[in-house]
């Protein structure tokens, strides 16, 4: 492993201004869960590592009762959202998908923000964050600005985060009432699994809890960067949610996914497991609805 | 559980105690000593350069810029190697290649430098002008004519072993059989994954003596092996000292040597300075060996009873581009075809075929996984189609204690119906059916009083005791974690009156221990417990004569039990032992209580038609599973599971336990997971993310049922279960998965995709 110096800012102005002496031959990193592996390797060789671990902000997980809108400091772990409660009740599909996230060890270090910028297409964090509108806030050199989830993802370990930009945080719109939420990851092992592909279902209904009045189809895996199944959630709105219906949208979600056979999987398994996740987790959705979550 | 001694009619004071790893506090603490922890004085080291390709010459190497770097001592090539220097027993195997390469497993060069990161460096500057050749990388396909031949001093790829037998008839038993069923498996790599990665340090003294750390199941067949590389580098006379660490999982990995440990030998030599080599994770999985692939076909056939009448196999062994253990797995598989239920006509052969894939070595079980996931599957093929119940089917051919099997085994104890019995209680196969939930037994037999394999199968133990009481026990057996020190002292401590505690194992090191032929085979309580139960016996007639004229007491009165020997007759009788053996050293003439033992089991080796009585005695097993599947996703989940075996005498059930978890659970990864993925005989999972062992969240609760059956010739009853856990686990799994969906999976591992593509070929 190559030597490095290891700088600990505790401000994002900090951060960014080590950043800036240091330039192209530092690295940000956040738990480490990702970054120190790489750097072990050898496929990351920065002389300075900066750590965001402790700049106080972006470590904070905070819903406005008044908005509700809710945020999400990007050096949040995954284990402090699984073991939130709000989290658990409020955002079922963000619990289902960093609760299974590596091992205990992995969850306890590694963070939301870290899991984003890593880029991997089967990042677990992304899916629920994409489903539930998810909005990230970048801070870097020129100043802030921000962007969807979803498009902060160009390809494969790549983001559209400029040298020096920091992920400070995402913010969750407020979610309708009548919303149900949940995730899939399908993989071969209970823990230290990658999914062989990731699927996340949400569903708003109308006040009669009949009709559908958004739905959001997220597929990890299924392409080199976390996609959503437009088509298919498209084909949901305005429709009474049935079991049939589902099993359409399924479909339709299997056939807009990219998925590849890889030596993880084949193709067309991934495909059968779009299908049959996202009935499964449509009617996942009917029932939280229903419990009244 | 009977806990008393048959010898004194006693209740045992250390034997079936449940006393936990010796060492266990030392590794929970990271003070163990492992090949990674240990570093010599000017110590330097060592790394290895891999082929680029499958199948090549190599047109030119360039090494001037490696040799240049500083830091660099020593850079070697296949030239620089002797050419008798060849590994595995059909000496095929340099342990850096020249002229060409025959697997992307193949050495090109080695470097030793004063840092690993110099030494990676300088591979990196290894300059090779290839030039490729066609490569096959199926056996079967490797077996035909036009084949690229891949050694070229065979004219064929097809080894020359002997593995066929024919006993019986089998063709006429086929044709008076009610019943038969036919079908074709295959198993995949898999591999051990050892924690502790491979690794070993050389040096060389003044006088050109060879001392090598390593980790190793055979200290004493490494030291042979060792010895030839030095005659063939020139160093006749000398002699080799083999120390081994403690070592982080076996489970046959370390049963052959490596190049890895020649070429440390090498570098060492030509640097006149301690080499040490070490293995990272990504090298542990591409460049150590695996379980030995197979292509099976099988035909079993029985009559209206159900009553087995022929069982016929024929296998095609992938055998990589070179030749260890795995082209040797084939006589032990011949133990479950010839033996495994009461079975007259049997026919096997087994051809090992070089492809430019990955060579396999010994792995727990060797070989008996594979051909029991073959036999097992189909007998309840078997049973079906004959309408005969799957576990009254194996009641009916079951083997009996005293039978005489078509290879010669003679078994003596056998508990396999306590052990169907034991599945039963625990996992009712019969009874009404859930949607998806299925569920599958499958039997084992395995050596378990040793295995003849080799010219000796003996193992030396050397016992002092001091003047408090203490005893050392340098034994040939080696512990590799799986306990075998705790057996040693226990058995000692048994036989002599002490404490575990009171026992030292030394186990680590050919200048003190005497000869074993290796930690394999399941043998080491049965054998090496032997070999300390001798040398412990012989100490206790000293000890008891001593005892006798100091208390005025018949030999046979008196007992020894927790430090103290007295009268049976007369406890008032008594003294401490170590106080009688401070009698004994200091008086005139005085006398140091020592012995030794070498204790080699009344076995057969196999005659040229495999016939002979491998073991002294069989371990037998059953287990029982039952499933859920789930037929959108073909995914299995393991609900219950239910080992039991019948070990003779548990001589410490909790890591008796231990061995059948773990056993298991490396068998549900074979039956279910893990598999060592080659794309054109490249490994492209060489990581844990990717090569899916079981997690302590994947395992499941296992019941682990002992059946005792005391067998007359184990150390106080006791036979081997090193290996057994692991073998029927696939064709239980498979059987369940079977039982509860209707397909049956021919094809190791059973991966969410087989059973879905099975299912939907089977709905249409």
């Amino acid at each position: 492993m190559k030597a490095f110096k290891y700088l600990i800012p505790e401000s994002v102005e900090a951060a960014i201004s080590f950043y800036q002496a240091h330039s192209e031959t530092a690295r940000y990193m956040a738990g480490g869960t990702d970054v120190i592996v790489k750097v072990k390797e050898g496929w990351m060789e920065p002389d300075y590592l900066i750590s965001l671990k402790k700049i106080q902000e972006m470590a904070e997980l905070h819903k406005n009762e008044a908005t509700g809108e809710l945020s999400i400091g990007a050096l949040v772990t995954h284990a402090t959202l699984e073991k939130s409660l709000m989290i658990r009740n409020d955002y079922p599909i963000l619990y289902d998908a960093v609760s299974n996230i590596g091992s205990l060890q992995v969850r306890n270090m590694g963070t939301i923000g870290g899991n984003l910028i890593n880029a991997v297409p089967s990042a677990d964090g992304a899916i629920p964050l994409i489903a539930l509108d998810g909005v990230a806030l970048l801070h870097g050199p020129e100043g802030e600005r921000s962007c969807k989830v979803i498009d902060l993802f160009i390809a494969p370990y790549q983001t559209i985060l400029k040298p020096g930009e920091i992920l400070k945080k995402i913010t969750i719109p407020p979610q309708a009432p009548l919303t149900g939420s949940g995730y899939t990851k399908f993989g071969r092992r209970a823990a230290m699994e990658l999914p062989l592909i990731g699927i996340g279902v949400l569903l708003t209904l109308d006040e009669e809890s009949e009709t559908c009045t958004k739905a959001r189809i997220c597929l990890g895996v299924a392409a080199p960067t976390p996609m959503r199944a437009q088509g298919a959630e498209a084909f949901l709105v305005g429709k009474k949610i049935t079991e049939a219906v589902l099993i359409q949208a399924g479909n339709l979600a299997a056939d807009e996914s990219r998925v590849r056979d890889s030596i993880r999987g084949t193709a067309w398994h991934r495909r059968e497991m779009i299908r049959v996740h996202v009935r499964r987790m449509g009617l996942r959705c009917l029932a939280l609805i229903k419990e009244g979550r | 559980m009977n806990n008393i001694n048959p010898d004194t009619n006693q209740e045992f004071c250390v034997i079936g105690k449940r006393i936990p790893k010796l060492d266990a506090a030392q590794k929970a603490m990271g003070r163990a000593e492992y090949i990674q922890d240990i570093r010599l004085p000017g110590m330097l080291y060592g790394k290895i350069l891999y082929s680029k390709f499958a199948h090549a010459r190599i047109v030119k190497i360039d090494i001037s810029r490696a040799k240049a770097l500083s830091g660099v001592h020593a850079v070697l090539i296949g030239e620089d190697v002797p050419d008798k220097m060849r590994m595995g027993f059909y000496k095929d195997n340099p342990p850096i290649k020249k002229g060409k390469v025959c697997s992307f497993r193949d050495e090109v060069a080695a470097v030793a430098a004063t840092t690993p990161e110099i030494a990676k460096k300088a591979l990196g500057l290894i300059e090779i002008e290839y030039e490729e050749l066609p490569a096959i990388f199926d056996p079967e396909k490797a077996m035909e004519k036009d084949a690229p031949i891949i050694h070229e001093m065979h004219k064929s790829n097809v080894l020359n072993l002997p593995w066929h037998l024919d006993y019986g008839d089998v063709e006429k038993a086929e044709k008076a059989s009610a019943f038969v069923v036919e079908e074709r498996f295959t198993t995949q790599w898999v591999t051990h994954c050892c924690l502790g990665t491979s690794g070993a340090i050389a040096l060389f003294d003044a006088k050109s003596n060879l001392t090598i750390h390593t980790n190793t199941q055979i200290p004493s067949l490494a030291q042979k092996d060792f010895l030839e590389s030095l005659k063939a580098m020139g160093l006749k006379n000398k002699r080799v000292r083999v120390i081994k660490p403690i070592i982080g999982g076996g489970f046959g990995s370390k049963l052959d040597t490596y190049a890895y440990e020649h070429i440390a030998i090498l570098l060492a030599h030509a640097v006149r300075k301690p080499v040490k080599i070490l293995f990272d994770r990504a090298e542990e999985f591409k460049a150590t060996s695996t379980r030995q692939p197979t292509v099976i076909y099988i035909k079993q056939g029985c009559d209206k009873t159900g009553k087995l009448t022929f069982r016929d196999m024929r296998m095609v062994l992938d055998n990589g581009a070179y030749t260890s253990w795995g082209a040797t797995t084939p006589s032990v598989m011949m133990m479950p075809i010839t033996s495994l239920y009461r079975v007259d006509n049997v026919r096997y052969d087994a051809k090992c075929v070089y492809t430019n894939n990955t060579y396999a070595q010994a792995m727990r079980g060797y070989g008996n996984p594979q051909a029991t996931f073959a036999i097992e599957s189909t007998l309840d093929m078997l049973a079906e189609k004959a309408g005969i119940d799957r576990v009254e089917i194996r009641r009916i051919n079951k083997n009996h204690p005293g039978d005489t099997t078509p290879q010669g085994f003679k078994i003596t104890s056998c508990g396999l119906s306590e052990c169907i019995d034991a599945v039963q209680k625990q996992i009712p196969m019969d009874g009404p059916k859930e949607k998806g939930i299925g569920t599958g037994i499958a039997s084992l037999i395995h050596v378990g009083g040793g295995a003849r394999i080799y010219k000796s199968d003996g193992c030396g133990a050397i016992l002092k005791m001091d003047d408090y009481g203490k005893v050392d026990i340098f034994t040939g057996g080696t512990d590799m974690g799986q306990g075998l020190d705790n057996i040693t002292a226990q058995i000692v401590a048994e036989e002599l009156g002490l404490f575990v505690e009171d026992i030292n194992v030394v186990h680590s090191d050919t200048d003190v221990c005497p000869w074993d032929v290796g930690a394999h085979a399941s043998r080491s309580t049965f054998v090496a417990g032997n070999a300390a139960l001798g040398a412990a016996k012989k100490v206790k007639e000293t000890l008891l004569a001593y005892g006798s004229k100091l208390l005025n007491v018949l030999p046979e009165d008196l007992v020894l039990r927790k430090r103290m020997i007295f009268s049976a007759k007369d406890p008032e009788k008594t003294m401490p032992i170590d106080k009688l053996l401070r009698k004994a050293h200091f008086s005139p003439q005085g006398k140091m209580l020592m012995a030794d033992f070498f204790y080699d089991p009344d076995n057969e080796n196999m005659g040229k038609d495999f016939k002979g009585n491998l073991s002294v005695t069989y371990a037998f097993g059953a287990h029982g599973v039952r499933v859920h599947v789930d037929e959108e996703t073909g995914k299995v989940k393991v609900l219950d599971y239910v080992a039991a075996h019948d070990v003779g005498r548990a001589i410490n059930p909790l890591l008796l336990e231990g061995q059948v978890y773990g056993g298991v659970v490396m068998g549900l990864g074979y039956a279910l997971t893990e598999e060592v993925i080659l794309k054109d005989g490249e490994t492209m999972n060489a990581n844990f993310r990717d090569y899916k062992l079981f997690t302590a969240k994947d395992a499941i609760r296992i019941k682990a049922p002992v059946v005792e059956t005391y067998d007359e010739f184990g150390p106080f009853g006791a036979k081997g279960i090193g290996e057994p856990g692991c073998v029927p686990t696939a064709p239980a799994i498979a059987n369940a998965v079977y039982d509860a969906v209707g397909v049956r999976i021919t094809d190791l591992p059973i991966t969410p995709e087989k059973v879905l593509a099975a299912l939907k070929k089977k709905k249409g």
